[in-house]
């Protein structure tokens, strides 16, 4: 056990935990429009995740990116300014909620178009194995995607070419509405899973509780380095409970700012999400695995809470004083110049 | 008459349609887009249960199920949200709804409606505020349906549902929630006739969607300076009204056309196109294009505006072509 290894993965959970928070709150005070989505309820897959992926890797995300991109280790600052449309954004301000990418840390794209990122993680893995740089390509997408064709043609692809990608498939369907009571979309076969699709194509398959921060480690550390190793595909679908704020085609802190606290004091935990908090909240899931198997103590969780707390204080701050793009920047990077 | 929202309007007209004809289905997704506004589509659910079908993100095979159906007489409504998602279904759309007629030799026809809701939103970013009009232009086989307010929604809703070729119905996210007076009763408008939304003799304005709405709204501050404009609003673009475009154009001897889509090979390129070779000896000044910026559309709303036609920059081009 890797204690170093486990609080580095709770602190990106709780910093994506408190990145989101704020940007709900910038959306409460209309300091940006549209539509967004959040990561709660997702961290401990995320955060797992880019524990074991390196420089060379590549990561593609979607319309649910921020703790993918938090977790990477791109600056809340930056990714907050982004979300503003601010200048000092990830993408200058023009990508806004739905596009934060920064291609310095290995995210170069991100598309808000339902599979759309799928086969990008695999032409990374294309570039990869065409290069030999060692670097995987690894889709982090939504259970949705399987309802469009192109993410089947590219497992299929990913088969036939051996290519070096980690396909995440993040079903946060278990505790969604279903689609016949007018909720968000559901992505259940007719007959079965989603996971049937890959394994009928020959593909390694796993399937990992996604709230488990943990179990999701083991099982792509031990994915990430055998990927490496043959160049082979695999698919991975991590399950987790739809955050009860995660219901409507908004978001809705319906939950509350989270209390860390509520891992150790059970007596603080009542009412209509009580069940949230028990069994399916992976930051505070999480927390109690470490204070239970000793990694961690009540001191140091609230001791990362509160460096994480100033750290995104910081970040809002930054993100509000970012000026705006001016109005000619709209004409800048249509075509790229000369290579 | 009664006062209905656009959205309400084209419920409204589904509504008809599907209780003259039983032969009418509709996909349910996110209807119309109209999202918040799904209150007043809970009776279809409920009255029509058999003939809904609720749709997974699935653009392209819907679209060509549709298309399918078509060819023995089922007419799909296909909402599929926001205009940007068609891409996904183009292939569908173009090659196998917009050519089987022809293909067929006319044996075969796609009374199918694929409903999209086009333009600058308010924070679409990039991949959420296309404006698809002049691609599907450049397509033969597709009527296109633009409505600037709930009377011509509810209207051309109805033409777009019995017409048997495939329809590709373009509303507006902006135009959802303005209300307008609607006709009292079932009426039809027939495409192919612009409606003249403003009388004027100075300058004529041809304009779609949301567009016409700002070109209503710089009429009034053109008027003030004494700039009486003639608006033009095409309604629906295959077929287009030529005669209601050279008409206008020949009254007021200048033309302004405002647009959406970027400018290359735009709505706007097309309407100056064709008043170029069938009316220039109509024109007075050089016609003038306002399309978006031949750029993509950023998050932030004040850039959004910026690459977009409005009320203020219609105001501009109108005042300088008349200057
Ligand atoms: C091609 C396309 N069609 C429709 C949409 C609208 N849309 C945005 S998110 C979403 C649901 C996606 O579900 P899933 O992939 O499971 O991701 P989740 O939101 O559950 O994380 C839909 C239908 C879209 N963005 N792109
Ligand atoms: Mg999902």
């Amino acid at each position: 056990m890797d204690k170093a290894r486990l609080l580095d993965i709770f602190r990106h959970m709780i910093l994506i935990r408190r990145f989101e928070e704020a940007v709900y709150d910038f959306h409460e005070q209309k300091l940006f429009g549209g539509h967004y989505h959040l990561y709660i309820g997702q961290e401990a897959t995320g955060a797992a995740v880019m524990a074991s992926l390196g420089a060379e890797d590549r990561i593609f995300s979607t319309h649910r990116n921020h703790g993918h991109l938090i977790a990477r280790g791109v600056d809340p600052k930056n990714a907050l300014a982004e979300i503003l449309n601010r200048a000092d954004g990830t993408n200058g301000g023009r990508g806004g909620t739905f596009h934060i990418a920064d291609a310095s840390v290995g995210m170069p794209h991100t598309s808000a178009l339902v599979g759309g990122s799928v086969p990008l993680a695999a032409g990374a893995g294309f570039a990869a194995k065409l290069k030999k740089s060692g670097g995987i390509g690894v889709s982090m997408f939504g259970d949705g995607c399987f309802e469009e064709g192109v993410v089947f043609e590219t497992l299929n692809l990913a088969r036939m070419w051996e290519l070096p990608v980690i396909f995440v498939c993040e079903n946060n369907t278990p505790g969604a509405v279903l689609k016949s009571a007018g909720g968000n979309n559901t992505s259940n076969l007719p007959e079965g899973r989603v996971i049937q699709i890959p394994e009928a194509l020959g593909m390694e398959c796993h399937k990992v509780d996604g709230g488990d921060a943990e179990a999701v480690d083991v099982l792509f550390a031990d994915c990430a380095a055998r990927v490496r190793a043959t160049g082979q595909p695999i698919f991975i679908e991590a399950l987790t409970e739809r955050w009860p704020g995660n219901y409507f085609s908004f978001p809705s802190m319906v939950t509350g700012v989270t209390q860390v606290s509520m891992a150790w004091d059970g007596g603080s935990i009542s009412g209509e999400h009580q069940e949230w908090f028990l069994n399916h909240d992976p930051v505070l899931r999480f927390a109690r695995q470490l204070l239970v198997s000793g990694v961690a103590n009540f001191g140091d969780i609230v001791g990362i809470d509160v460096e994480v707390t100033e750290t995104i204080k910081a970040a809002k701050e930054f993100a509000q004083s970012s000026p705006l793009p001016g109005t000619d920047s709209v004409y800048a990077h249509v075509l790229a110049g000369e290579g | 008459m009664t006062v209905m929202t656009h959205a309400e309007a084209l419920v409204a007209a589904i509504r008809e349609c599907m209780d003259e004809d039983e032969n009418v289905a509709l996909v349910w997704g996110s209807l119309m887009g109209v999202g918040g506004n799904n209150d007043h589509v809970e009776h279809i659910k409920a009255d029509f249960a058999d003939r809904i079908f609720h749709p997974p993100i699935s653009e392209a095979a819907i679209a060509a199920i549709a298309t399918g159906a078509a060819m023995d007489g089922v007419r799909t409504i296909f909402p599929m949200g926001t205009a940007s998602f068609m891409f996904r279904a183009w292939d569908q759309i173009i090659h196998e709804a917009g050519a089987a007629h022809y293909m067929s030799n006319g044996a075969v026809s796609i009374p199918a409606v694929f409903h999209v809701v086009h333009g600058l939103r308010g924070g679409g970013s990039v991949q959420h505020s296309q404006s698809p009009q002049s691609m599907l232009w450049n397509a033969p086989g597709i009527e296109i349906a633009m409505p600037s307010c709930p009377a011509d929604a509810k209207g051309l809703m109805r033409t777009a549902i019995k017409s048997n070729n495939p329809t590709v119905f373009i509303d507006h996210q902006k135009l959802n929630k303005r209300s307008g007076e609607v006709p009292a009763g079932a009426y039809d408008i027939p495409f192919g006739v612009a409606d003249i939304k403003r009388v004027g003799a100075d300058v004529t304005i041809v304009a779609t969607s949301l567009q016409v709405v700002h070109a209503l709204e710089a009429a009034e501050t053109l008027s003030a300076v004494g700039i009486e404009a003639e608006i033009v609003d095409l309604r629906s673009l295959v077929p287009l009204d030529e005669e209601a475009i050279l008409t206008s154009v020949g009254k007021t001897g200048r033309l302004l056309v405002v647009d959406e889509a970027p400018p290359r090979c735009s709505v706007a390129s097309e309407v100056v196109a064709t008043v170029a070779e069938k009316g220039m000896d109509l024109l007075k000044a050089p016609p003038v294009r306002l399309n978006r910026l031949p750029v993509h559309v950023p998050a932030n709303v004040a850039l959004e505006d910026f690459v977009g036609p409005n009320t203020d920059r219609i105001v501009e081009a109108a005042k300088t072509l008349c200057g």
